[in-house]
């Protein structure tokens, strides 16, 4: 079955919207989501969104989030294997998106890709910004979004037109080239944190990133335990500082009389 | 203590900022992540804030270039909280120390809700529909998901502000020592994160026989019982002394460690 270019446009064009979503964190860029505009501009809305619903169960826990890892996403099934379910007759949605999937692993290299390239965004739109070239700085914070676009539209245009074509071309990227880019995706992440402890790191600060480390290492704690124990250590840092502080301002900082003192409320209560 | 400047800023410009918490991750990359789009983000404000001084202004953009990373749902809490600041002419190592300390917490909070929370549940609810026959079930599906994020979007920018002007208000003399805390919190939250983000495994193994059984042996799984996320942690560190001490460019060592990841894996030390 082939269809239009002027369909083959379309389902670019959603795609590039359903996209550009995840930067915007606006949820389009979910399976069953992209299945109904392809199922509307193909003319098969309810295989689209039968096969769409099969997606989005398998992807649930995937989509709109922080960057730093980059799952499988949803974009490919939903482009692909909407086309594959609504083109091959008798195909089930199942077997679709399995014959799919391969494309959900294809897009975060892409993403990876774009993310890479724009690595160095800082330094040009510093530039940009420090010559007063305002335009040019929108055009920078804007670039992942374009290259997001650019991708997706390509990608749907193509898919649209030609499935087995983008299949061969997965199939031809060559396994140690996945496999490095694979680790070379778990390496980047490093970046950012070292950049951000380059300007925040100071000595007293130390402890801080110890306990980080204790907490997620061999306590397993989630994000928001790990800031709860943050705080445990900052506000016992806060007090005991004012503490200290208080300590100097008297005629001579004795230990142990300040110990004793408390020592004796705390007996008293 | 007295605010060294009067604010500017109206509510019209709070949620014109809250808006734009939408352009956030537009140049997300791996040097800064979402730092660009956070400049961004608060562009307008700050040229109204500072319009009486250009070179002002392109100092406090270009240093909100730097590295952030967080959930764009509740972001808006943020950049609330950091316009009030500077709107008021707070210390802006202040106002760093704060908009850093929020960035673990928030994307927390944000990835709970709107990951794991909000999208499996309306995404069961509405697949289960669109399953049974409703062709029309994605439609509610986006609409609930868009509405309940932009009203956290629009609660979380109000409740920013309001935190941002009464910290001003009250607490301005003791802001060194809270952003010390925030400081202290966010860098725990960073270095927790730090460790499971980043990804070093080595691939080596060895056989050996013990009373007649071969077992293998990964070199990865002795390194974890010595000390978990020992690779990670030595990466990390590894990419910092290029940053502070050889002042490496951000794009170098993206540069570096993708050849690294692939020729590492290639030879099968990595995986």
């Amino acid at each position: 079955m082939t269809y239009s270019i002027v369909q083959a446009l379309l389902v670019g064009l959603w795609a590039a919207f359903c996209f550009a979503g995840q930067q915007w964190g606006i949820y389009t860029n979910r399976a069953l989501f992209i299945s109904f505009g392809i199922g509307l501009i193909l003319g098969d809305l309810q295989t689209a969104v039968v096969f769409g619903a099969t997606a989005e169960l398998a992807f649930m826990g995937f989509g709109v989030g922080p960057g730093g890892s980059t799952p499988p996403n949803p974009l490919g099934p939903g482009v692909v294997g909407t086309i594959m379910a609504i083109s091959i007759s008798g195909l089930k949605p199942a077997a679709a998106l399995s014959l799919s999937y391969p494309f959900a692993i294809l897009i975060p290299f892409v993403i990876t890709f774009i993310f890479s390239v724009n690595a160095n965004n800082l330094a040009w739109s510093r530039k940009a910004i420090e010559e007063g070239k305002y335009r040019r700085f929108h055009f920078l914070a804007n670039t992942t979004l374009l290259g997001f676009i650019i991708f997706a539209f390509c990608f749907g245009f193509a898919a649209t037109l030609s499935t087995s074509a983008l299949k061969v071309f997965v199939q031809a990227i060559p396994q140690w080239l996945i496999s490095g880019l694979t680790v070379a995706g778990g390496l980047l992440p490093a970046v950012g944190f070292a950049l951000i402890m380059s300007t925040m790191v100071k000595k007293e600060y130390i402890p801080a990133l110890i306990l980080g480390y204790v907490c997620v290492a061999y306590l397993k704690m989630p994000v928001i335990g790990l800031a709860f124990a943050g705080a445990v250590l900052a506000f016992n840092n806060y007090y005991n500082g004012r503490r200290a502080d208080k300590k100097d301002h008297g005629t001579n900082g004795n230990d142990d009389g300040s110990n004793e003192n408390e020592g004796g409320i705390e007996d008293g209560i | 203590m007295a605010s060294s400047r009067k604010p500017v800023l109206t509510k019209k410009d709070y949620l014109n900022s809250i808006l734009r918490s939408y352009v956030l991750q537009n140049a997300q990359n791996y040097g800064t992540m979402q730092g660009t789009g956070m400049a961004n983000s608060i562009m307008p404000q700050l040229r109204k804030i500072y319009k009486d001084d250009e070179a002002e202004f392109k100092r406090v953009t270009t240093s909100n270039l730097e590295f952030y990373n967080t959930n764009p749902q509740p972001y808006p809490f943020v950049t609330s909280i950091m316009l009030a600041m500077y709107d008021s002419g707070q210390d802006e190592n202040d106002v760093r120390a704060i908009k850093f300390a929020l960035m673990g917490p928030l994307a927390g909070i944000g990835d709970a809700l709107s990951q794991f929370g909000l999208a499996p549940l309306f995404s069961s609810i509405f697949a289960s529909l669109a399953l049974q026959g409703m062709t029309w079930a994605p439609i509610p599906f986006i609409l609930c998901l868009f509405g309940i994020t932009f009203g956290v979007r629009m609660l979380m920018g109000y409740l920013g502000w309001k935190v941002g002007t009464s910290i001003i208000d009250t607490l301005s003399d003791r802001m060194a020592a809270i952003a010390d805390v925030a400081s202290m919190l966010g860098l725990t939250v960073i270095a927790g994160l730090s460790v499971s983000f980043v990804k070093v495994n080595l691939a080596w193994q060895y056989t050996q026989v013990i009373k007649g059984k071969t077992q293998v042996v990964a070199i990865q799984t002795i390194l974890d019982k010595i000390m978990p996320y020992m690779l990670p942690i030595a990466l990390t560190y590894f990419v910092y002394w290029l940053i502070t001490k050889k002042k490496w460019t951000i794009y170098k060592i993206v540069i570096l460690l993708f050849v690294a990841g692939v020729l590492l894996s290639v030879l099968g030390i990595l995986k």
